[in-house]
């Protein structure tokens, strides 16, 4: 992240902890903008999408990889995707992607209205069937796809994004007792 | 309760927030003669049918789409799931 | 053999001796025992007393099915009452208590109630304690307590942790007998996503309690290399010691794991897992339960059905008693009689209340075909039973066999209900809940062979509905055994009582009892005698009883029906459905960006909703709160104060559309509003009432953001989805919370603007003139940070709201704060926000109730009648428009130094206090520091035109009743000089 003015805090202040076989890490540094898709505007922001991020659309519930920035593109609602991607200017990742969607979509800063925190090891999917209701298995839950869900009364957004890895996105108010039930299921299980 | 969403396949009721009749997609003409009556009937008249009930629900901790279930009361089965925006097209609220 | 009650061989493990107390004497037992087949084996046959005549009880069943064998485990605040031994796993150091009895376990002096017996039949205590009423709560109720019931609670909170979890599969299995590890096998090699449960530690069910043979090898040695392989497969997820508990819509079932139970200490896991499991398919496979035959003093100690007497040799290798009888109206009961005489137990006497032809010869027992056991001796245990031909039969151990009952309980959760089979002279499923089938005992198929075909047609059927394939191969062979069941219920030659329900302490001559007065529905008879009641839900007594209703009436089984059978199958603990919402984890806490620091200050917080907000900052020296919120607000008043309002809810609003899209959301009219400009929004809901309120700020010609109340954030965000989706589809707008994105901070005060020329960045001019009320736009702060500036006020004074990435939010709190060192800048919390929004006449959540119309709000005019927009036009209904109607107005004690009550009602001097004369409410109360007086705000009938006036403000609740004077709501600058100044 560049210089900036003010101390930024992460919502998890940096946490790291392997517990067993399963690591937790906040993940900082990743810019999240929201791209809604203007009525009738779905060819203009598939092209834009093609390139200025070098990404197909996905389909809701899942993700697609750009070329660009290290983007991903998630499709979170019919009309309403999340693009997670380096910014080039940390401080303003909206205008990054207007400036690359060349205003095919309305875009919304939500860098920090997601705690982010990644749980990956071989554990991982046991940890996760104490807090998760939805079926995470190879058949169901493919690397790239993607899920607004709830844990533990908070909303979580679930994204796949390798074999036994998953990054959580979690509202950054309660962060902390997120990151409590996630920890408690790591904890919880008996191995 | 399972809510088969019509882009998402099967997903827990707990992840979804009820409205009531679906006949709440039906909003009167506010220019109408007999606004206030229509507006009042929209507002608190329901059926309330032993079998087949068309219902709203909003998929909050989803993709926030709002649905029509079709569901029958007696044997709780859920025979159709529709996304409610497409519902209130047919019906013409588009235009 | 290593004691006078345990055999040789068996699965039990003898190499480690597992040492345990009962009622404090040190025995000892083995791996694989449970404490019933542990206090068999050291010969203990007194376990408890029972429920309401204090008689004693020992072991009766092997399974969860236990009505009597009810103990407490553990001690401290770990004690856990009314466990049934039968399935407490043993564990070294083990503590094992009886229940129920005063004195000691052998001489109960409460055994006094058994012989008051006569008295406290059905229906006694509804009968007698009824007057006089007062005496129920200080005579009866307490002496009852004190003799009837069961364990203890230990008083204390429960130390242990439980969690929840979510499974899901193709396939769940309820039940590893022979049917449940004949489906696993078979979808378990066809490659599908199989849960097989199973509520023992063993799976194998009365594979291991029998000597059947399956593919010509003993069952319980084929269960056990069952399970190998399917432990082995990865698609199979085992769940020994696992209740399915209950079915619910949709194929979801909910079960309770015990992973610590049979652990001397948790260690800190959960104790519990209570699972919610999705199944595309599930196969009930939960067996059969025994049940007795009711006759004179079969509850004593050494009565116990055949099964599980068979279960103990076969299993457990212990032998229920030294000198053992049968008494069974079916040939599988001639099991136990044929297994214990292999052990070497001395098998005493054969009662068969068929008159037919002798099943088997068995060598040195007397054998009495078309018997009756018509009475039992023994004072703590059997000693002797009685036939009706008189013959008199020494015994330490009846087993008794009235047939078996499939476990239906599953089926029935949907409503269905279950259908009588004469041939087995049982209660049978009827119809299914969806995705259930029924394999083995649970659906009538009583054989070993029936059971394993069964299980695996099923698993290949339920694979072919779900499209998936079935590679399953044959299905495991066994043989046909006879059952023969002729229908017997009870003994009418019994003397003394004959006994159904043993946890509920319900006789034969309780149901003919409540027969004759009158009940003849099973649901009545149920409720009226507590038959089938407790916490074994009646699963040995039930259908005796039913049998017995049906032949009091002259009716069949089939025409009396069952009870329903509703979830859970056993009892679940409440900590279990808790989970880990206890104490501080009962709900998420949602913490504002400011709130380190904040707390860092001794901040005193306070909850609104999720959220922890700060209420006040105390300063050294205060000791009272109203100190720190009078100094928050004359500070903020005199200079500038600094409060973290970030817990609003905040909406981006993008599209073509977007503000004809808030035009219909909100009352007032946005189509005017200009970019860079913000307005006061009402929003009503459809019927016209007021619901929320908050600013809308114009960013971009297709942008704007809007705060809602903090409380109604997601009410809000919802609403708004719907009136976009469904009210209005054909409009481009777009919704997202940024909620969470932006800390906000309230810069309130003359010195406001001085303050954040320190902080807002020198290129952006926020003179009044550039910037002046109601403005907003983007600005850069601290050199570059990117801050929205909103130029609004909720205190009445000169302010701002500056707003930063959440992530900026703590530092710009102490960049505020430091350049307002030379101003003396105050932190100020939720109070002195409170305080100043009242003087200043603003509504909040105390005014917006559900109650409140916007005329009442002094709004009315606000309310566009030129557009359509949500609750325009309900809000036109004339009570809801009358000239006389209630509005807000200020409030002030005449006597100033009086303390003016919130929620009072207002009279007019003079009128009686009676709800024909109420006038309307105070909602808000607050000091004035400002004014040195108590203000309030509230609701009075025709209020603007009444200012002046003095009425009553009368608090009933705390006898309070003060005169006050009814002034402007606008306590501080009415003209709003301050704020554009």
């Amino acid at each position: 992240m560049a210089e900036t003015p003010l101390r930024a805090r992460p919502a998890l202040d940096g946490y790291n902890r392997t517990v067993g076989a399963v690591a937790l890490a906040e993940v900082s540094g990743l810019a999240l903008v929201s791209a809604a898709v203007p009525q009738g505007g779905d060819e203009a922001f598939a092209a834009a999408l093609a390139e200025g991020l070098g990404a197909s659309r996905p389909a809701t519930g899942d993700s697609t990889a750009g070329d660009r920035h290290m983007a991903r593109i998630l499709g979170m609602q019919p009309d309403q995707l999340f693009i997670l991607f380096e910014s080039p200017d940390p401080d303003r990742p909206a205008e990054s992607v207007l400036a690359a969607l060349g205003g095919a979509a309305y875009v919304t800063d939500q860098t920090d209205s997601w705690a982010m925190l990644r749980i990956a090891g071989a554990g991982v999917r046991s940890a996760l069937e104490r807090i998760c209701m939805l079926d995470l298995a190879d058949e169901a839950f493919p690397e790239g796809r993607v899920a607004r869900t709830v844990m533990e009364h908070l909303a979580v957004i679930i994204l796949r994004d390798g074999a036994d890895s998953f990054l959580l996105m979690s509202p950054r108010s309660s962060a902390r007792s997120f990151l409590h039930a996630v920890e408690l299921s790591v904890l919880n299980l008996s191995e | 309760m399972i809510i088969d969403h019509p882009l998402l396949g099967p997903r827990d009721a707990q992840e979804f927030a009820i409205l009531g009749d679906a006949s709440l997609i039906d909003r009167p003409d506010w220019q109408a003669e007999d606004a206030a009556k229509l507006f009042h009937d929209y507002l608190h008249l329901r059926d309330n049918p032993a079998g087949e009930h068309r219902e709203l629900w909003f998929h909050e901790q989803g993709d926030r789409s709002w649905l029509v279930v079709t569901r029958s009361t007696l044997t709780h089965e859920v025979l159709k799931v529709e996304l409610a925006r497409d519902v209130a097209i047919a019906r013409g609220r588009d235009r | 053999m290593s004691g006078p009650f345990r055999f040789d061989g068996g699965p039990i493990d003898r190499s480690v001796s597992l040492a345990f107390r009962f009622d404090g004497r040190s025995l000892s037992g083995h791996p694989g025992d449970t404490l019933a087949s542990a206090l068999l084996a050291n010969g203990v046959r007194l376990v408890g007393r029972s429920f309401k005549y204090h008689r004693p009880r020992g072991v009766f069943t092997a399974g969860s099915e236990e009505p009597s064998a009810l103990v407490e485990l553990r001690g401290g605040a770990w004690r856990e009452p009314n466990t049934r031994a039968t399935v407490a796993e043993l564990f070294d150091g083990l503590e094992a208590f009886s229940q129920n009895y005063r004195g000691s376990l052998r001489r109960d002096l409460l055994a006094v109630n058994d012989l008051l017996a006569p008295f406290l039949s059905a229906g006694f205590y509804y009968k007698t304690f009824m007057w006089p009423k007062s005496f129920w709560e200080r005579v009866y109720e307490p002496v009852i307590r004190a003799s009837a019931g069961l364990g203890r609670l230990s008083g204390e909170a429960d130390p242990d942790s439980y969690d929840k979890g979510f499974l899901h599969c193709d396939l769940l299995i309820v039940g590893a007998g022979p049917a449940g590890l004949a489906a696993a096998l078979a979808a378990g090699r066809s490659g599908a996503r199989v849960i097989l449960a199973d509520e023992d530690f063993v799976m194998g069910g009365r594979l291991n309690a029998e000597t059947h043979e399956v593919n010509g090898r003993s069952g319980a040695d084929w269960a056990a290399e069952a399970v190998r392989e399917l432990a082995s497969m990865n698609r199979v997820r085992l769940l020994p010691r696992t209740t399915v508990t209950g079915a619910y819509d949709h194929g979801v079932y909910g079960a309770l794991e015990r992973r610590t139970d049979h652990l001397a200490a948790a260690n800190g896991k959960p104790r519990q897992v209570l699972w919610r499991i999705y199944s595309k398919r599930a196969i009930l496979a939960a067996g059969a339960t025994e049940r007795p035959i009711a006759f004179g003093g079969n509850d004593r100690p050494g009565v116990m059905l055949a099964g599980a007497v068979r279960a103990y040799a076969n299993r457990f290798a212990v032998g229920a008693g030294q000198r053992v009888g049968l008494f069974t109206n079916n040939d599988d009961g001639w099991r136990t009689a044929a297994d214990l005489a292999r052990k070497g137990v001395e098998v005493a006497a054969i009662i068969d209340a068929r008159d037919r032809e002798s099943v088997a010869e068995v060598p040195g027992a007397r054998i009495v075909m078309g018997g009756r056991v018509t009475a039992t001796r023994g004072r703590h245990g059997l000693k002797e039973v009685a036939l009706a031909t008189g013959e008199r039969i020494g015994l330490d151990c009846l087993a008794v066999s009235g047939g078996w009952n499939p476990n239906v309980h599953l089926t029935c959760h949907h409503g269905g209900k279950p259908v009588w089979r004469d041939g087995i002279a049982a209660f049978v499923p009827g119809d299914l809940p969806p995705g259930m089938t029924v394999a083995g005992a649970a659906g009538g198929a009583f054989t070993t062979a029936a059971a394993l075909i069964e299980g695996h047609r099923a698993a290949v059927e339920a694979l072919g509905e779900l499209g998936l394939p079935a590679d399953a191969g044959d299905a495991p062979g066994a043989s046909d055994e006879a059952a023969n069941v002729a229908p017997f219920w009870h003994v009418a030659e019994s003397r003394g009582r004959a006994w159904l329900d043993l946890q509920n302490d319900v006789t034969v001559k309780d149901v003919v009892q409540a027969h004759g007065e009158g009940f003849r529905s099973v649901e009545h008879l149920k409720r009226y005698t507590t038959l089938g009641m407790a916490t074994d839900q009646g699963k040995t007594a039930n259908v005796g009883a039913l049998a017995i209703m049906a032949e009091q009436t002259g009716r069949t089984i089939a025409e009396t029906g069952t009870t329903m059978f509703r979830p859970p199958y056993t009892p679940v603990p409440i900590a279990a459905f808790a989970g880990r919402s206890r104490g501080r984890d009962f709900r998420p806490t949602r913490l504002t960006p400011s709130h380190d620091w904040a707390a860092e200050r001794g901040a005193v917080f306070v909850e609104a909703g999720a959220w922890l907000r700060a209420q006040w900052f105390p300063r050294p020296g205060e000791t009272y709160w109203r100190q720190s919120v009078d100094r928050e607000v004359l500070q903020t008043r005199g200079s500038v104060g600094i409060c973290d309002v970030t817990t609003l809810g905040k909406i981006d609003i993008q599209g073509r559309d977007a503000q004809e899209f808030l035009n219909r959301i909100y009352a007032n009219g946005f189509a005017t509003l200009a970019v860079g400009k913000v307005r006061y929004g009402l929003m009503l809901r459809e019927d016209g009432i007021a619901y929320d309120d908050g600013t809308t700020a114009r960013l971009g010609e297709n942008h704007f953001v809007m705060t809602t109340t903090t409380v109604n954030a997601v009410l809000v965000f919802r609403n708004m989805e719907f009136a976009r989706q469904c009210l209005w589809p054909g409009l481009d707008v777009h919704l997202i919370s940024v909620t969470e994105q932006w800390a906000q901070f309230a810069v309130a005060g003359p010195n406001s603007r001085a303050l954040l020329g320190k902080i807002v960045d020198p290129e952006h001019d926020i003179s009044n003139e550039a910037f002046p009320f109601m403005a907003c736009g983007e600005v850069g702060v601290c050199g570059g940070a990117p801050a929205r500036l909103f130029r609004i006020s909720f205190s009445g004074e000169l302010a701002y709201e500056l707003v930063v990435p959440a992530r900026y939010g703590e530092a710009l709190m102490e960049a505020l704060m430091a350049a307002g060192e030379e101003f003396d800048a105050v932190a100020y919390g939720t109070e002195a926000l409170g305080v100043m929004r009242i003087e200043k006449g603003h509504a909040a959540a105390n005014e917006l109730n559900g109650q409140t119309t916007a005329r009442m709000l002094g709004m009315q005019r606000m309310v566009s009648k030129r557009k359509d927009c949500i609750g325009n036009i309900l809000s036109e209904r004339p009570e809801m428009n009358r000239e006389d109607g209630l509005e807000l107005v200020g409030f002030r004690p005449v006597n100033r130094s009086e303390e003016l009550p919130s929620g009072a009602h207002f009279l007019s001097i003079g009128a009686e206090a009676a709800m024909a004369n109420d006038e309307g409410w105070m909602t808000s109360v607050a000091w004035s520091p400002e004014l040195g007086h108590s203000i309030g705000l509230g609701f009075i009938r025709n209020g603007h035109a009444r200012i002046g006036e003095t009425v009553r403000a009368w608090d009933g609740v705390r006898g309070r009743d003060v005169a006050v004077e009814i002034v402007s709501a606008h306590f501080l600058d009415p003209d709003g000089e301050r704020l554009r100044g």
